[in-house]
């Protein structure tokens, strides 16, 4: 009998990836929200009981039609139609700093992703599951009962994302050998991960969060523009769209600051770019570059003349057309955004290090019999490490960290002893956004996936505290 | 990575009033100030307008040497007079003629040496050790602010390249601008 694919669900704190082992993108990316009818006061009292099962929804309105006849607890969304409800119904996240923490709203969270998403029968695939690094094993029992008493999987792996990351990294060319150890850098919308993994196994006494990542770079967008007086142009409800596209469509990382503003003296038609987006009241499909011949270099203007006769052009065209247009030039910031990461006194007063510092610390605090795989093995993964050049910069500055200590213990030893050096490498690829669902895509169709997962008959026999048990697998694959 | 430094620090032969750094410049303005040797190496003032933008960014500055007090001087000078240029409610920017003019007048204003009451930084800066070294160094900064101001107009106002009939860039220079340039006014609010 021929196998479903097992089904991958990656559950973060800001969006749920979903889809079927063996496929290189997830089928279903939405967020990880719920909305229900009963009032958000009683959700989290749910969620402060943290632990144990939350006590059954009671029902919010006695008077309303559907509590009548008792399926007032069907009643919700999940992921952007939840959003699109959020004026009638109360939204809810189910899981907060990357661990679940309303147990009811996420079972029914699964069960519909499963059957209205996925569009799969539980019991004919094995499932694989993320959790953060450090998640308690209540947690990790919790999962599975939900998973095998209501959903009658046939088998559930629970993975930790960050193992999950590095496979991902695998498929880049750089690397040559498959192995389980590295660093993990895991950067998404709220916060930054850090993640030291030797052979499969998180240090979690080495783990370091910087609470600096892809939301916090918007903000910093959203500033630079704000101090050029360039949001004047913008309706306010968009300035922090407009932010958001800007930091994805056009930045990236740049070698040295102030080389990089000499550039931009030198040769501003080159560098300097122009945005164009419209009221988002008027044309719904507004904040992307008009059209994709805005992103070419011919379309790179910078003058102010220019800049006017545009926008006299488009007071014209204000009368006919109905989405209003606006324009902003783009400076700057194309390489200020990411910088917070290095440089994060520009954005932030009470964090200060940078990240490859960070990255530093995390490898020295772990034993030092894995330090050198850790330096060869720095894995980037989420949305906020896309940005060009990022693993380049962050290579070449954890480099000079650890050359810069090198060269001190020698000059220590009276040059006596000579180091072979640390090799540091960043790797980035091309799976980053999704990194850890695609590492759980290429772990989940192995042969050997269903050898190490754990299965219902299994299940059966030992009850939840099976899934305590944690078993590493990939080395051989 | 902190902020940028003064490439002028490691200089011992450097004359210093007070602890900070009296360096050479290029400049055709007359006064006491050391004139630089070779007119193509950047003097400190190239080096102020070119970190300005970066340094302004950062909160911390470690002052690694007398010249990094010149240079801080000089930022905090450069930031001054972005503020005198700025549009307020009711007076738009002046144009390059008046701002030229007006800059130079807040070049040779009258303003505070190290030791003296106003002086912002008045914790890093040692005060000048005589009454000859303060005029001395008051003239100096005279004339090192008024190049600025003429430099950092040159650079405020930078001449547009004129455009073709397309839209695209020809290549020639055209007239100057006729307000400060956006890409130095944003950084006035900062610091």
């Amino acid at each position: 009998m021929s196998r479903q694919p097992p089904l991958v669900i990656d559950n973060g704190t800001g969006y749920t990836k979903m889809g079927f082992a063996g496929n290189s993108e997830p089928s279903f990316v939405f967020p990880t929200v719920i909305a229900t009818h009963q009032s958000a006061s009683s959700g989290s009292a749910s969620a402060a009981s943290s632990g144990g099962r939350a006590p059954p929804p009671v029902a919010g309105k006695p008077s309303h039609l559907a509590s009548k006849r008792g399926i007032e607890d069907l009643d919700f969304f999940i992921g952007d139609e939840a959003v699109a409800n959020s004026k009638t119904y109360s939204l809810h996240y189910p899981i907060r700093h990357g661990q679940i923490e309303n147990w009811d709203h996420m079972e029914r969270f699964w069960e519909q992703s499963i059957f209205k998403y996925l569009r799969a029968e539980p019991e004919d695939h094995y499932v694989l599951l993320t959790e953060p690094p450090l998640n308690p094993p209540e947690n990790r029992e919790n999962t599975a009962e939900i998973m095998f008493e209501s959903f009658n999987v046939q088998g559930l792996y629970i993975a930790v994302q960050a193992v999950l990351a590095l496979a991902a990294s695998w498929t880049s060319s750089k690397v040559a050998e498959r192995t389980l150890t590295g660093v993990v850098i895991d950067s998404g919308d709220g916060v930054t991960h850090t993640i030291p993994v030797a052979e499969g196994y998180v240090i979690g006494s080495s783990i370091k969060h910087i609470p600096i990542a892809g939301r916090d770079i918007t903000y910093f967008v959203q500033q630079l523009l704000r101090d050029r007086g360039e949001t004047a142009a913008i309706p306010p409800e968009d300035q922090l769209r407009v932010a958001e596209k800007i930091k994805e469509d056009y930045t990236y990382v740049c070698q040295d600051i102030v080389k990089e503003f000499k550039k931009y003296d030198a040769d501003p038609y080159k560098y300097f770019a122009r945005f164009s987006g419209e009221h988002s009241v008027t044309g719904r499909v507004s904040g992307v570059p008009s059209s994709s011949t805005d992103l070419t270099p011919s379309h790179l203007l910078f003058a102010h003349r220019r800049a006017q006769n545009k926008f006299e052009r488009f007071l014209a065209n204000r009368i006919i057309s109905v989405p209003q247009k606006y324009d902003l030039d783009v400076g700057y910031e194309r390489f200020l955004a990411p910088e917070i990461f290095f440089n994060p006194e520009i954005y932030s007063s009470d964090f200060l290090t940078p990240l490859p510092e960070v990255v530093d610390t995390v490898i020295q605090t772990s034993p030092i019999d894995v330090r050198r795989g850790l330096y060869k093995n720095i894995v980037l993964s989420g949305g906020s490490t896309m940005f060009k050049d990022f693993g380049k910069r962050l290579q070449r500055d954890v480099k000079a960290i650890v050359d810069g200590r090198i060269a001190g213990s020698e000059e220590r030893s009276g040059s006596l002893m000579k180091s072979s050096g640390v090799e540091v490498n960043v790797i980035s690829h091309k799976r980053q956004r999704y990194a850890v669902w695609y590492g759980g895509s290429l772990m989940a169709s192995t042969p050997e996936f269903y050898n190490v997962s754990h299965s219902r008959v299994d299940y059966e026999e030992y009850g939840p505290s099976l899934v305590r048990r944690f078993s590493v697998f990939g080395s051989a694959v | 990575m902190p902020a940028y430094h003064s490439a002028f620090n490691g200089d011992p032969s450097v004359r210093q009033v007070g602890n900070t750094a009296v360096l050479p410049i290029n400049t055709k303005i007359r006064g006491p100030a050391p004139i630089a040797g070779d007119p193509s190496i950047p003097d400190i003032i190239e080096e102020s307008l070119d970190l300005f933008r970066a340094n302004c960014l950062f909160r911390n500055f470690e002052i690694k040497g007398p010249a990094d007090r010149l240079l801080i001087y000089l930022i905090l000078f450069i930031s001054d007079c972005l503020t005198k240029l700025a549009p307020t409610p009711g007076k738009p920017s002046p144009g390059y003629q008046e701002a030229t003019k007006l800059l130079s007048t807040l070049a040779v204003d009258t303003f505070a040496l190290p030791g003296d009451a106003g002086f912002p930084l008045n914790s890093l800066y040692h005060p000048p050790a005589s009454r000859q070294d303060a005029d001395y160094f008051r003239s100096y900064l005279t004339q090192t602010r008024s190049e600025l101001a003429l430099r950092l107009c040159d650079r405020l106002y930078p001449a547009e390249q004129t455009l073709g009939p397309d839209g695209q860039p020809t290549g020639q220079l055209g007239p100057r601008a006729t307000k400060p340039s956006k890409w130095w006014m944003a950084f006035q609010k900062r610091r």
